[in-house]
């Protein structure tokens, strides 16, 4: 997934953090709370002049394959490098 | 305008092109005013002109691919019918995710009135709406018939007062 994300956005900075264990028992997560719930940060410039809605959507349809197979949410911080102040 | 060229895009390149005329079993073609044939064919009300650059886009990403129409017809419907319409996993009394309410407790301290629909209680509408709003997850915003955005997008906008901007808009129109 990291490398999808990295490649694809040409980002500057990718953090990703499996938060699963915090959702486990939630309705929707069955057996396994493993890779089900990750915190994204990406910061990359081609986030330039897009809104919210379309970053995120970028990085929603980089992962559509681990959507479909088990990855049940992504929180996700999209910035530009000017945004994040870096 | 780039409204009716992206609606034009859109009948070009798209599967799911229904004419007035070839779809007489259709209930929604019979209520619709003749003279409307341009609304019918996006499957959604034409107002893009007076949107922001961004929904309009969304708009366009929206006509995605295994959506019925009469499932799109209904969700259209169902984003009109309040101002503020949150699909989310639960009710707003009974929220069954930290998400959607995260959401809810966003929306009622800015005091405005809103529509809730669980997603969990009627499976179809849950993949209807993934489709609709090209958006997999849960909860989803809609602002005055748009979509606004899921969780993160709906925090941010509310730190940076964009959201409360919005729904005054929403509001006053």
């Amino acid at each position: 997934m990291r490398q999808k994300l990295q490649s694809a956005l040409e980002a500057s900075a990718l953090e990703i953090e499996d938060v699963s264990y915090q959702h486990a028992g939630h309705a929707a997560v069955k057996d396994n709370a493993n890779e089900t719930h990750f915190n994204i940060r990406v910061i990359s410039s081609k986030f330039e002049g897009q809104s919210l809605v379309k970053r995120h959507r970028m990085v929603y349809g980089l992962l559509t394959d681990e959507l479909n197979s088990g990855l049940h949410a992504i929180s996700i911080v999209a910035k530009t490098p000017t945004e994040s102040g870096s | 305008m780039a409204a009716s060229a992206s609606a034009a895009r859109l009948l070009a390149g798209d599967s799911l092109t229904i004419h007035v005329s070839s779809r007489p079993q259709l209930a929604m073609v019979s209520a619709l005013p003749r003279s409307s044939p341009p609304t019918w064919r996006l499957g959604r009300p034409v107002r893009l002109s007076t949107s922001s650059p961004h929904a309009r886009s969304v708009r366009c990403l929206a006509a995605g691919g295994g959506l019925a129409p009469e499932m799109r017809a209904t969700l259209d419907k169902v984003v009109a019918s309040h101002k503020v319409v949150l699909f989310m996993k639960g009710t707003k009394d009974f929220p069954q995710c930290g998400f959607s309410h995260t959401v809810v407790q966003i929306l009622r301290s800015l005091d405005v009135p809103f529509e809730t629909l669980d997603v969990l209680a009627n499976e179809a509408l849950r993949q209807g709406l993934k489709d609709y709003s090209r958006w997999p997850t849960f909860p989803q915003l809609y602002i005055d018939g748009e979509f606004f955005g899921g969780c993160d997008i709906t925090v941010e906008a509310y730190k940076s007062g964009e959201l409360q901007e919005t729904l005054e808009k929403a509001m006053c129109s």
